[in-house]
């Protein structure tokens, strides 16, 4: 993808993710957009370029909060990795199903930074965060997948968006 | 292996970024969180946070000030403000009035002023499982520095981490980042609160302190941060361990994060 549409993203994804997603919060809970949006950069584009807008992403939202910096840069670095890695495979990228994955992709995350956080800090309540914060926000976060693909699918966006890239890999 | 460098460089250099994420974050493990171009970034973030959050207010003040309620929605702000002073008010009495009935000289007694505190909006929010915080819509403009208390008349919310001139990020209790000083308002038994992402911790009280669940845990002002007698948390659970010195202390904040709007900052 342009460069320009990357840094679009970087600019304006903590903003639209803790204010213009605010009133679709559900008892605090809101989707993440910014592993949405990379799942979808992920599957239309090249694993290294996924891995490398992960980083970005995830560099930028550990600056932006008060997590140590490098944690989302590292694990969104791999989920970019892991979602081009999976785009490759999956046929209809629009389908369903990918909300599944998605959301297979936050909790795991999650789970990873919430283990890491314990080791850390110690006395995390885990299993109170798994259920009260954690599986929310990865079933909230596939559903905002799914309506992200089913949108752009829509308009033929993720359909140009991939030809372009095959072509240029080729 | 030159070679197998060369022909798969771009791999390898993620691989080396990846490598040094790691590196960065066992360094912060060990030295305290980095603060580098924090401030760019918070810039750039609360710029837009402004602007999509006058939108959503200008619409919701559209339908509800001019459309709906013209004189009652005044009214309301102006009333809601008033209960906001009182409770504030309270707070501060109910501190007063237990540090009396302990016989304490009451001009010693540095109370809170409500009036060196600066009113400010919610603009944005983030509450991942890695950390919690809020950005306000006031800065150093107005005379906001780092590590100030920022509150609500219910309690204390956090405190400011990051300060630019227009905006401020602050750091909520339960971010796992967040300690503060406070001490049980019945019987005055001291310890350290951190904040556990859902919840928070009260640390380091003696295992043959008296705590019950229900107890309202208030800033002690120990810490330098936080006036004193400020409701903080109440206690949930508390587990005893024959092995621990100290007592396993669960306790709730008091101010409910998910419906924040408002906030003052106490000016120290």
């Amino acid at each position: 993808m342009k460069p320009g549409i990357y840094l679009i993203v970087f600019l304006l994804i903590i903003p639209f993710q803790a204010s213009l997603l605010n009133p679709l919060s559900i008892a605090g809970i809101k989707p993440d957009l910014a592993l949405a949006l990379l799942y979808v950069i992920g599957l239309i584009t090249g694993p290294i370029e996924a891995a490398l807008v992960g980083m970005g992403i995830g560099l930028i939202l550990d600056i932006g909060s008060a997590s140590f910096i490098g944690v989302a840069g590292f694990t969104r670095g791999l989920a970019g990795l892991s979602a081009s890695l999976l785009g490759r495979k999956v046929l209809d990228i629009s389908s369903p199903s990918s909300g599944i994955f998605l959301a297979a992709f936050s909790l795991v995350e999650d789970i990873c930074i919430a283990l890491f956080l314990q080791l850390c800090y110690g006395e995390i309540p885990f299993f109170s965060l798994l259920a009260s914060r954690i599986i929310p926000r990865a079933i909230y976060t596939g559903a905002l997948g799914v309506a992200l693909l089913h949108l752009l699918a829509g308009r033929n966006v993720l359909a140009a968006l991939k030809r372009r890239d095959v072509q240029k890999e080729l | 292996m030159p070679g197998l460098i060369v022909k798969h460089k771009k791999l390898f250099f993620v691989f080396f970024l990846f490598t040094l994420l790691f590196w960065l974050v066992t360094v912060q493990v060990k030295n305290g969180r980095f603060s580098f171009i924090e401030k760019p970034v918070l810039y750039v973030s609360s710029f837009f946070e402004r602007i999509i959050t006058w939108t959503f207010t200008s619409v919701e003040s559209v339908g509800s000030r001019y459309v709906f309620l013209v004189h009652a929605h005044g009214e309301n702000e102006r009333l809601k403000e008033e209960i906001n002073r009182l409770q504030l008010d309270n707070a501060v009495m109910n501190e007063l009035l237990i540090e009396n009935e302990r016989l304490r000289d009451a001009l010693k007694f540095k109370g809170l002023n409500p009036l060196a505190s600066i009113t400010a909006q919610v603009i944005g929010k983030e509450m991942s499982p890695t950390s919690s915080t809020i950005t306000i819509n006031k800065g150093s403009g107005v005379g906001i520095e780092k590590d100030m208390a920022v509150i609500t008349p219910a309690g204390v919310v956090g405190r400011v981490q990051a300060v630019l001139a227009g905006s401020s990020k602050v750091i909520l209790l339960t971010d796992p980042g967040s300690t503060l000083a406070v001490r049980v308002q019945r019987n005055r038994e001291e310890g350290l609160l951190e904040g556990k992402l859902v919840n928070c911790a009260l640390k380091y009280v003696s295992y043959y302190a008296d705590i019950q669940q229900g107890d309202l845990l208030v800033t002690s002002g120990l810490d330098g941060i936080y006036p004193k007698g400020l409701a903080v948390a109440t206690v949930v659970k508390v587990t005893k361990r024959e092995a621990s010195a100290f007592q396993s202390v669960v306790a709730e904040p008091v101010v409910k994060f998910s419906r924040l709007e408002e906030t003052l900052v106490f000016k120290k």
